[in-house]
């Protein structure tokens, strides 16, 4: 009996024991990327395809296409320059999404962050940030197609 | 005291090059040491298995039908007259190309060459392959060793000929080309090797030009955008700035690498032969008859030679393989890959600072069955796989300066020669034998030169 005393006291004690509060540190809630690059794992010639066109048109591409263009990078010993002929001959393409030269320069820090996570899948780090700014403020003649161009042929898109 | 004072200096000195060898800009250790035999190169992979009996042997039907035939087959003859001597079959034609209403096949292809390359050359007309495989075969032309435990879908575990000569002669990348017939069975994996010592940074330029300058290349090169040279600049410039930033935490990309340069002559190549293709400009340098990929893959592999004149370059066939199915279709791509290979020395001789400048070495990777299987074609003749002794029956054709002409070497029963001797002799004509006989990967350290 004696025992089911202690039992009820012990759980009595369990359910109006002290609840510690939620710390709430008052800063916005953000989406956590990796500050730099930390990709080991290279891309296939159709991860690379279906990814660039994705990015650059917003839409997936055919199978009957991505095996025709992975094949087309297969045949090329030189896999940097069939990267750059392909985005080339996509850059071709009036269903390119690109934003206009206005929109890029209107809001560069947010063009800079939409490379970057287009692209990259990430932010920019602080230096790569004031790079970009410097680097397109100070030339009138760099265009979103040019920018997205670099992006799309660097070492960093293809891998994962 | 003279003396004791030049022999303290001479023994400082060869300790000092020994220790601290000379490197040049290139990045070699040292200079070639030996004069070359030509300026250029050009290695033909007759690759696909070729019967040595319906090749050199020139025995056309008589070892492969005659026995298996209600009819008389006992028809022998040369389908390779561009390259070997002898005559031509007299009956049974079935090699050539089809006139309307006649015999299919009994229209035999025009001989385009004025004088036999076996007359302008050397034949080894009994050397030996050791393998009966096509990619350990082709690997074994262009590495010089036979790799038993070599994978299919891997990179040749020693050095390619590409290596040698880009790491021991500073050659650029588009100086060596390996010119492909597929992107399939590997073949594109034979432009390096995956050895650490040399690798991908020593790799050639390769090109499947049949699926490069196919449907698919019209459709994903043929039309890259042109930008102007300071847009471009422009694109190359926060292209570095992004390559930078990756260094620290990415890795090399492996995979051969054209300098800018050469990426913009590449280019222009690139765009020349898809305008020309579509009928701007002189017509592509196709063999005459140009009815199979063999011979396509040949007359880009002139224009790769009329465009970049490279030291070397090597380039692959394989459509005697249809053999395993076919003897018809067999003794037809033989018949039209010995045209193309014609055609390919004519315009060798035809391109300046080539002519007359430049060895070509013709070998195939191995031969094929004594016996056949089961399948018969259209003419009820019978097909050829490759796997037995016979098969290791092969042959190699060298032409150019310093190569005895008209010279004959082994014969049946007393073979001479190895093809993967190949890779050796090469590196001889370039005056590098002895730092590819160093770097001790070779099936052997005796070069085709050394058996003439």
């Amino acid at each position: 009996m004696n025992r089911w005393i202690i039992a009820l006291f012990c759980f009595c004690l369990c359910c109006t024991s002290c609840v510690k509060d939620d710390y709430v540190y008052q800063v916005n809630n953000e989406v956590i990327t990796p500050p730099n690059a930390v990709k080991t794992k290279l891309k296939t010639n159709e991860q690379y395809i279906a990814i660039l066109y994705t990015n650059l048109f917003q839409k997936p591409m055919s199978v009957n296409n991505l095996i025709a263009a992975s094949n087309v990078i297969q045949s090329i010993g030189d896999k940097e320059f069939a990267h750059d002929q392909i985005v080339g001959n996509f850059m071709n393409s009036p269903e390119v999404l690109l934003p206009s030269d206005e929109e890029m320069r209107e809001d560069l820090v947010g063009f800079i962050e939409l490379c970057y996570n287009r692209f990259y899948t990430r932010h920019p780090s602080a230096l790569e940030m004031q790079h970009f700014l410097d680097y397109i403020e100070g030339n009138a003649d760099v265009t979103p197609e040019m920018v997205y161009y670099s992006f799309a042929t660097s070492d960093e898109y293809l891998y994962y | 005291m003279k003396r004791r004072k030049f022999i303290k200096k001479a023994g400082i000195a060869v300790a000092g090059t020994s220790a601290f060898p000379y490197i040049l800009p290139s990045g070699l250790l040292s200079a070639k040491t030996t004069a070359g035999y030509a300026e250029h190169v050009v290695f033909v992979l007759f690759a696909g298995g070729v019967r040595h009996q319906e090749s050199v042997g020139k025995r056309y039907l008589a070892d492969s039908q005659n026995a298996f035939a209600e009819d008389d087959l006992d028809v022998e003859g040369n389908i390779m007259y561009n390259m070997l001597d002898g005559e031509a079959p007299d009956r049974k034609i079935a090699y050539g190309t089809t006139i309307d209403g006649q015999t299919e096949g009994g229209q035999p292809i025009p001989r385009i060459l004025g004088q036999t390359l076996q007359q302008q050359g050397t034949l080894f007309q009994e050397a030996r392959s050791s393998t009966t495989s096509h990619f350990a075969g082709a690997s074994a032309l262009l590495s010089g060793n036979y790799q038993i435990t070599q994978g299919l879908r891997d990179r040749p575990f020693n050095p390619t000929i590409f290596e040698y000569l880009r790491r021991h002669m500073g050659l650029a990348a588009t100086d060596t080309w390996f010119i492909g017939n597929t992107i399939g069975s590997s073949v594109d994996l034979l432009n390096y090797s995956a050895n650490t010592d040399y690798g991908w940074e020593y790799g050639a330029n390769f090109l499947a030009p049949n699926t490069t300058f196919g449907e698919s290349g019209e459709q994903f090169l043929a039309y890259a955008k042109d930008y102007h040279p300071d847009e471009r600049s422009a694109i190359v410039e926060m292209r570095d700035f992004l390559n930078k930033s990756f260094i620290t935490s990415g890795n090399p990309i492996p995979g051969i690498k054209n300098t800018e340069e050469e990426r913009q002559d590449l280019k222009d190549f690139i765009d020349d032969i898809f305008a020309r293709k579509n009928g701007q400009g002189a017509p592509l340098r196709m063999p005459p008859q140009s009815d199979i990929p063999d011979a396509r893959t040949i007359g880009y592999a002139c224009e790769v030679l009329q465009w970049f004149k490279p030291k070397f370059l090597s380039v692959n066939m394989s459509n005697v393989d249809a053999c395993h199915g076919s003897f018809t279709n067999y003794i037809k791509a033989l018949h039209r890959a010995d045209h193309a290979i014609g055609h390919l020395w004519n315009v060798i001789q035809s391109t300046p600072g080539m002519a007359d400048n430049t060895i070509m070495i013709v070998a195939p990777e191995h031969g094929r069955n004594l016996e056949p299987n089961i399948l018969q074609d259209l003419n009820d003749w019978y097909a050829y796989d490759h796997s037995d002794e016979n098969a290791q029956r092969s042959w190699c054709l060298m032409v150019g300066p310093e190569i005895e002409a008209g010279r004959v070497i082994g014969q049946e029963g007393n073979p001479i020669g190895n093809t993967a001797q190949c890779v050796l002799s090469i590196a001889e004509a370039f005056g590098i034998k002895q730092d590819v006989q160093g770097a001790g990967l070779l099936f052997s350290n005796q070069s085709l030169f050394d058996l003439m």
